[in-house]
């Protein structure tokens, strides 16, 4: 078993729930975070909002541009799949998420030793 | 490649989130969670509170950079002189793949 992390755009989260479904993994965990990457980020044109005194609606991305370091609100979506659905799955967020541009996210892999359903208490590869 | 997630106290995310930028670890997600240790959460007068707010950074580095963002982390959460109850705790478990999704390429 595999648990699958993606940190992907706020925005690309319904095409990602979409495409996923279609491919057959519709079961999934989604969490709203803060984060940032390899890439310096350009803010002139938010500072400039700033300047000419015009709210950020958003406290979240207010928050994000008064701190000294720099978050992007993202999501991650974290789903526990079998070994051979790994690539599918890679594939199917791959290919709705890719624009091209820094900032698009990443996806991780991690080994999961078991898995057990609560309901029926079963074990392994089934529960999942 | 190793993830690193890292239960910290909220007020010290500013101070380790610029430590790890300035030392050449720009990338970092932070998700607020509640949580209780060993300590089964803090008890002030006659309540007892098991759910306490903590920041958790999550981050994928290479095996070498392990120590490096470990020991920074820790240098940074620390409070006190010896450090206290509550300041947090490190995990690393091993991670099979990376992929960058804006390149379609693998590894960080």
């Amino acid at each position: 078993m595999k648990e699958i992390m993606a940190v992907i755009r706020m925005d690309m989260i319904g095409k990602t729930k979409e495409a996923l479904s279609i491919q057959g993994f519709p079961a999934l965990n989604c969490m709203k975070v803060m984060g940032r990457g390899k890439k310096k980020l350009d803010y002139t044109l938010i500072e400039r909002y700033l300047s000419d005194g015009i709210e950020i609606s958003s406290p979240k991305a207010a928050e994000a541009v008064s701190e000294g370091h720099r978050l992007v609100p993202k999501r991650l979506v974290s789903m526990v799949v079998n070994d051979d659905e790994v690539k599918k799955v890679v594939e199917a967020i791959m290919e709705t998420n890719s624009r091209g541009n820094p900032g698009d996210g990443k996806i991780f892999v991690l080994p999961v030793s078991d898995c057990i359903r609560i309901r029926t208490g079963e074990a392994g590869e089934q529960a999942v | 490649m190793l993830m690193i997630r890292a239960i910290i106290r909220p007020e010290r995310v500013g101070l380790v989130l610029e430590e790890l930028s300035d030392a050449g670890f720009p990338a970092v997600t932070k998700i607020d969670v509640m949580g209780r240790g060993k300590q089964r959460g803090v008890k002030v007068g006659d309540v007892f509170y098991d759910e306490i707010p903590k920041e958790m950074l999550m981050m994928v580095v290479n095996d070498e950079d392990k120590d490096d963002v470990i020991k920074l982390i820790m240098k940074n959460s620390k409070t006190g002189m010896k450090g206290a109850f509550g300041d947090g705790k490190i995990f690393v478990s091993p991670v099979d793949e990376v992929y960058t999704i804006s390149s379609s390429t693998k590894g960080l």
